[in-house]
């Protein structure tokens, strides 16, 4: 028997490490870029100023990086001691990306961050210049791996369940990782970190302009953040739209949840611009809407149509009724596998097996075959995601996006004016909107997460079967552990973070002389790098 | 299918490799954690020796990341089984390690003195810890682990916490930390000078010592106590469950593989190949030597213990026949078939850009450099 | 041009961009288009450097003299 409070619970924690995490990854991901843009700068000019901001900047890249590396062994462990049933049913195909992960980015990116902070005078400067880039492209081919990986849970792709091993296997590798949604989704997500590099390096210039500090490094890194940012924000919401897009077509139930659209309308369907989502009335209360505008959205088509909470209910009561004997003939196949007569009947009902694990959960003792009408309906009815917090996490993530558009175009007519630290508004506004990239990203993983509910492989594996069978003192005992340590872990790194900010570029540099200083050391011709580096050479 | 039999094989040694790859990394890392206090007296000896780990703590790391992802992809169902059955202790494991990143990266930022004796505690038991944890679930598996399937293959474990930390299990970490130390104090030795080159030294010969030791007194143990035979099961070869097998349990099982083969003798002997010389070296001062023979060391306990159980990975005390083996629990054909592709190409980039990170950090590090380098931790 | 005339057209300009690339989007492979991006996304802030060191220094060199 599945206790569901301890299904609640290891879906709450999981959820909070997750978001934990994914506060420090989207900075990595696009601040290892713009370091390997600031030292190609050095590379190419030789003007050591770009040296010392490769350097700031890479100091509080590293505060970030540590807690992201922390946290994200958490993640690791955790589909293990959490979710062991999930990993053995869909191990063989989830578990390679993530392996894979380690083989080919990961261990690349953390051995050559330890280069990158400790080889400045150990290696030329093209040397150098190459390992930037590497952490940097380590750090995004996690990436790849970790989103083919989360793309096969939201569209099972090149896998097929195995009644003799009891297990999704994987059949084709390349239907896994050109997965139409792990890509979008990639690109998404990786870009979605560039803005938040670009915002979090521009707002940090912004204080350091405002305070009239560091003018050298604060105009330069500006002008770099604002260029970087402009151009990725508009990338992460053309990804956006083609992600919507493919999500739409694959998960249904998502999108019928972001849009708060309860009932199958004719084309053209309007777009709810605002809405108050009533789960239990399965209806909105209230809605403002632009006509037509859902099937252009989503479908870039005036007679396009998109299926409503309705229908989609209907169509998973009729799977699970089709599901059914799949799961009672899979538990015959379980006591003896030569069961001819059973294999034909999984066979015959093999694609619905996954909604036929659904009513479980709804079913008198837990068993499919005691299904009564009344479980398949409230099993059908659980297929729709929580509609409120997936419409509203969704419409954030998208205000945010544009807002930060407009945001990195003003940003981009200033500095190219050169003339940005004139304007003490913007200025100040670019400070205030630092976590605004953060929070546009933990919407963005709500949306995904919730909106793939009540499965953690879509049509595939219920959530309420993939947990682990603990007690509820168990989770207690870890759920506050995690509250614990990470609070800790976060107050921490915010004040070594606040603490670097303030100290700025030349805490601890030989010339902390303010402006002059930094004039002084854009002129002074050999770097010291550079003069070890060739000696390295020579 | 006989290429499927050659499959499971190759993963299971190159889980092996994996872990053993963990072992002489992330636990060298572990063991300058642990012995941090001792090794450095002043602020600055601590520094020198985190110093000497300090480029490539985050590379070693992955060797770790690497076992759990490989355990995932290949033998899914001992990933689940193992990590949700050692719940409690694998929590332990967990929030002791992740403090360790946190360490090596905040500790110098603040020139308090509390605040860098409260992270030189963290290092001790983010070193100590997992070390123990990491031996202890070894000695677990050794002894067979109370956990059985449901039809669908839902594990469930039935053991309580207390019941992993029993004596044998305690012994098994015991050693596991014993050769971190080692490992650690003979890397402190390669790359410090002066007093801490001679603490370390004399950490090394100790921690040998007791590694050796704990070494033998484990075989007599292993070899007294109940291990686990396959009567009958499905063709190894096959795709299979861990329901369609009978095993058994009586005294000396474990030994059976050496009984059967006498050459496979030689992989406990390498324990002692390695450890033996390997403290004449360190007395010496040789402590390039010591490190290799210390790794050749960790190779011989790791291979001893997959020896002993083969084709045993994770035995149920409580429903023998439930047992986890090479043969029924790992992933399908295909799976591995391109696993072992990527790991072709990878593995011998890794060790090459590795051992590149290590050649261009190479040299002593000396009190002096870590003051006026602004990157140092 | 004032500032919010300006912001008017590259807004336009963006907003453009991005249809277009929507459009050619449902056609794309994405790992491409991430690689092409993020190299086209550092050069051109890298330019943007190389540029400002331009400016200053002609602001030097008028403001100077």
């Amino acid at each position: 028997m599945i206790d569901n409070t301890v299904v609640e619970l290891s879906r709450w924690q999981f959820a909070a490490t997750a978001l934990y995490h994914f506060l420090f990854v989207p900075l990595t991901l696009g601040l290892s870029f713009l370091l390997a843009a600031m030292e190609t700068v050095y590379v190419t000019t030789g003007r050591d100023i770009y040296r010392r901001m490769a350097q700031f900047w890479g100091k509080l890249f590293l505060i970030n990086f540590a807690l992201g590396v922390a946290t994200g062994l958490t993640m690791e462990f955790q589909f293990g001691t959490n979710w062991s049933f999930y990993s053995s049913f869909v191990g063989d195909t989830f578990g390679a990306p993530l392996a894979i992960e380690g083989l080919m980015a990961f261990f690349m990116e953390s051995t050559f961050v330890g280069l990158m902070v400790f080889g400045w005078e150990r290696m030329s400067k093209a040397q150098h210049l190459i390992v930037t880039y590497l952490v940097a492209l380590g750090s995004n081919l996690s990436a790849v791996w970790i989103l083919v990986a989360n793309g096969f849970m939201q569209d099972p792709q090149g896998a097929r369940f195995n009644p003799l091993t009891m297990r999704m296997e994987l059949t084709n590798f390349s239907d896994l990782i050109f997965n139409a949604d792990a890509q979008s989704k990639f690109v998404h997500t990786s870009i979605a970190g560039y803005v938040t590099a670009a915002m979090f390096v521009g707002g940090i210039s912004a204080f350091y302009m405002l305070k009239n500090r560091h003018m050298e490094i604060a105009r330069r890194s500006f002008r770099m953040a604002a260029l970087f940012g402009v151009l990725a924000t508009a990338g992460v919401i053309t990804l956006g739209d083609a992600l919507g897009f493919i999500g739409g077509q694959a998960q249904p139930t998502k999108l019928a949840a972001m849009e708060a659209l309860w009932k199958t309308e004719p084309a053209p369907v309007a777009f709810n611009v605002v809405a108050a989502p009533s789960q239990s009335e399965r209806a909105n209360l209230w809605q403002i809407q632009v006509p037509a505008g859902l099937s252009l959205l989503v479908t870039h088509s005036l007679d396009g149509t998109v299926p409503g909470a309705d229908d989609l209910e209907k169509q998973a009561a009729e799977r699970i009724r089709n599901g059914i004997p799949a799961v009672v003939a899979l538990k015959r196949l379980a006591q003896d596998p030569s069961d001819a007569q059973a294999m034909a009947q999984f066979t015959a009902h093999e694609k619905d097996l996954g909604y036929g694990f659904l009513v479980q959960r709804y079913a008198p003792d837990q068993d499919a075959s005691k299904s009564t009408p009344d479980a398949i309906l409230q099993a059908a009815r659980g297929t729709i995601p929580q509609v409120a917090p997936i419409f509203w996490s969704f419409r954030i993530m998208v205000g945010l996006g544009l807002l930060m558009l407009g945001y990195f175009i003003l940003a981009v007519i200033y500095t190219l004016r050169n003339q940005v630290e004139h304007q003490r508004g913007f200025l100040r506004l670019a400070l205030w909107s630092i976590p605004v990239p953060f929070i546009a990203c933990e919407m963005g993983w709500l949306v995904a997460e919730i909106g793939r509910q009540p499965w953690t492989v879509y049509q595939v594996l219920p959530t309420w079967m993939s947990a682990s069978t603990h007690s509820v003192a168990y989770m207690v005992f870890s759920l506050t552990g995690f509250v614990v340590l990470y609070s800790i872990f976060i107050a921490i790194e915010m004040y070594l973070m606040v603490r670097a900010v303030r100290a700025g570029p030349d805490a601890d540099g030989p010339d902390a002389a303010g402006p002059q200083g930094e004039v002084a050391a854009v002129r002074a011709a050999p770097a010291p790098a550079g003069r070890l580096a060739s000696r390295w050479e020579g | 299918m006989e290429t499927y039999l050659l499959l499971k094989v190759a993963w299971w040694v190159l889980l092996g490799v994996l872990l053993m790859g963990l072992a002489v990394m992330v636990g060298m890392d572990m063991g300058v954690g642990t012995m941090l206090r001792y090794v450095g007296r002043t602020d600055t000896e601590r520094r020198v020796a985190l110093n000497i780990v300090g480029p490539h703590w985050d590379g070693n790391q992955v060797w770790f990341i690497l076992g759990g992802g490989a355990i995932f992809a290949a033998w899914p169902l001992i990933y689940a089984t193992a990590f949700s059955g050692f719940y409690v202790v694998m929590l332990l494991l967990l929030w002791t390690m992740i403090v360790r990143p946190l360490g090596f990266e905040y500790r110098s930022k603040l020139a308090s003195a509390q605040w860098r004796g409260a992270w030189d505690w963290a290092f001790f038991v983010s070193g100590f810890v997992p070390m123990l944890v990491f031996g202890a679930a070894v000695g677990n598996i050794l002894q067979g682990v109370p956990f059985h399937f449901d039809w669908n293959l839902t594990s469930r474990y039935t053991g309580s916490f207390v019941a992993l930390l029993n004596p044998f299990a305690i012994l098994c970490g015991l050693l596991s930390v014993a050769m971190s130390i080692y490992m650690g104090a003979t890397m402190v030795m390669n790359r410090g000078e002066g007093v801490i080159r001679e603490r370390a030294r004399r950490l090394a010969l100790w921690s040998g010592i007791g590694a050796l030791l704990l070494f033998t007194v484990g075989g007599f143990w292993v070899s007294r106590m109940q291990g686990y035979h396959l009567v009958r099961g499905p063709d190894p070869a096959t795709a299979q469950t861990p329901l369609r097998q009978i095993v058994e349990r009586s005294t000396g099982d474990w030994l059976v593989n050496f009984r059967g083969h006498a050459i496979l003798w030689l992989v406990p002997a390498s324990a002692y190949a390695g450890l033996l010389p390997g403290l004449v070296a360190a007395r010496r001062g040789a402590s390039h030597l010591a490190w290799w023979l210390g790794a050749l060391a960790w190779i011989g306990i790791i291979g001893t213990v997959g020896t002993a159980m083969f084709p045993f990975m994770m035995p149920s005390s409580s429903e023998p026949s439930h047992s986890l083996t090479v043969w029924n629990s790992s992933s399908s054909e295909y799976t591995l078939a391109w696993m072992t592709g990527f790991t072709a190409v990878f593995m011998p980039l890794i060790l090459w850009y590795t051992s590149w990170a290590f050649w261009v950090m190479r040299g002593k590090v000396s009190a002096q450099r870590i003051e006026s380098d602004e990157h140092a931790y | 041009m004032g500032t919010f005339a300006r912001f008017v057209v590259y807004m336009f300009i963006a907003i453009c961009v991005i249809v277009m690339a929507i459009i050619l989007g449902a056609y794309g492979s994405w790992y491409f288009a991430w690689l092409i991006g993020t190299v086209m996304m550092v050069l051109i802030a890298a330019a943007g450097a190389a540029m400002l060191d331009t400016q200053e220094e002609e602001r030097r060199r008028s403001g100077g003299s």
